[in-house]
């Protein structure tokens, strides 16, 4: 192309312009990528916000429609917003599990107490939907608190590589926050999620037999398959809880009388991008979820007495997880319980005595 | 190292909700619109072919294409 023609004062204007666009780009650069991580940030930002509102208000409308709250709930539910665990220190980590269990147990029971007395005609399913939709409401107002803090602190800074970092993972934290709003549905009409899909397998074994509670909102039956005596353990639906399979794993094992030799445990698991939703895997150990303290207890438990544990996990994503049950989940239920029989039959003998775990949130799926 | 990075999913459309009904006498599956107090594992209505007691077996959402 070559230098534009007209004369000295254009060519040394073009050079004076070269070297400013220059200037700019080096020196500014970082504050031109800052600022527009800010905007991206604070877009995301925004949307935070109006899944937060979203969940305090259906938390508060739950507690005063269905439960019909004695009086309005919506400066409790903003104090349950903002309930704070403090983790137990771990310098010394020795008996740290039975620390952290004692704490995230206290803050449970709290809750529960707490919106009970809040609504004493409430029934137990509608109380444990109540403290379903609260957690999501936490979690959300937490993500947005904690972005929003990062945000602030990068205008204030002008640190790009704060606001950078936070552009990062901001896709994801949005998708997560979707992910949990869109739990709240399901809750609210107390349906069973993907995370369900343990109790279903368990519950179906436990249909029509004598149920037992072994530990609060935790129940198992006994059954029989192929001469094999069959301990069958859930967290007592339709409620949306957990139970504490935990604690129901060790008296079940702990007992002389029921000679434990094979526990197989039954989990929904995260999948990877590409996977199938509904695919049955198979494997050792230990198959549950949360911060550590069940899964601590059963393999303690377990190693005690030198029992080995059978894994079988159904596949599916985070959002699939915590919404109503797909179809493909539900579907899985008899395929597991295929791989369950066969298990039993490959791993033991006649005579002998398992205890079968159905893992999970047993919203909407009795026994 | 899985769990370290789940699938979170796709964004899921509002899907209809069914409730499955299983006889326990003649094995007959009735589908039907979720209602309000089902769960699963709970009776359900009567069998529409031999009157037995039903008991619901799956509860689940499912995504109906409009042909
Ligand atoms: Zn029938």
């Amino acid at each position: 192309m070559g230098l534009p023609s007209g004369g000295l004062t254009t060519t040394v204007f073009y050079v004076i312009f070269t070297i400013i666009l220059f200037a700019v780009s080096f020196l500014w650069a970082p504050r031109i990528q800052a600022y527009t991580a800010l905007n991206d940030v604070k877009k995301n930002l925004e949307k935070l916000q109006v899944l937060k509102d979203a969940s305090r208000r259906e938390a508060i409308g739950y507690v005063n429609t269905v439960m019909k709250s004695s009086k309005d709930a919506q400066a409790r539910v903003d104090q349950f917003l903002e309930y704070f665990t403090i983790m137990p220190v771990d310098l010394d980590p020795n008996g740290i599990v039975g620390k952290i269990e004692h704490v995230t147990r206290l803050q449970d029971d709290r809750i529960r107490d707490e919106l009970k007395a809040l609504s004493p005609g409430a029934d137990p399913v509608q109380i444990s939907v109540a403290q379903n939709i609260l957690e999501v409401a936490t979690s959300l107002n937490m993500i947005f608190k904690i972005v929003r803090h990062f945000y602030i602190q990068g205008q204030k800074t002008k640190s790009y590589f704060i606001l950078v970092q936070l552009q990062m993972i901001m896709p994801m934290l949005v998708q997560e926050s979707e992910a949990l709003m869109s739990a709240v549905d399901a809750f609210k009409q107390a349906q069973p999620i993907g995370d369900g899909l343990g109790p279903m397998v368990a519950g179906k074994l436990m249909v029509g037999k004598e149920k037992v509670t072994v530990e609060r909102e935790t129940v198992y039956a006994v059954t029989e398959y192929k001469g094999r005596k069959l301990f069958v353990l859930k967290a007592e639906g339709p409620m949306g809880t957990v139970g504490r399979p935990q604690v129901g794993v060790e008296k079940i094992i702990n007992d002389p009388n029921n000679k434990i030799s094979t526990v197989i445990m039954v989990d929904a698991a995260l999948k990877l991008e590409g996977e199938n939703t509904g695919e049955v895997a198979e494997g050792i150990g230990a198959a549950i979820g949360g911060i550590g303290v069940e899964k601590f207890r059963i393999e303690a438990a377990a190693t005690a007495k030198d029992i080995p544990m059978y894994a079988i996990v159904v596949k599916q994503s985070l959002i699939d997880a915590i919404s109503v049950m797909k179809k493909e989940i539900a579907e899985a239920t008899d395929k597991t319980i295929e791989r369950v029989n066969r298990l039993v039959e490959e791993k033991t003998k006649e005579g002998d005595t398992v205890l079968l775990v159905g893992v999970g949130n047993t919203l909407g799926v009795a026994q | 190292m899985a769990q370290m990075f789940p699938s979170i999913g796709e964004k899921r459309p509002k899907m209809p909700v069914f409730t499955i009904e299983d006889c326990p006498q003649c094995g007959t599956k009735t589908k039907r619109a979720f209602k309000l107090g089902d769960f699963v594992y709970r009776e359900g209505g009567e069998c529409a072919k031999c009157h037995a007691k039903t008991i619901i077996s799956m509860i689940y959402a499912e995504l109906i294409k409009v042909q």
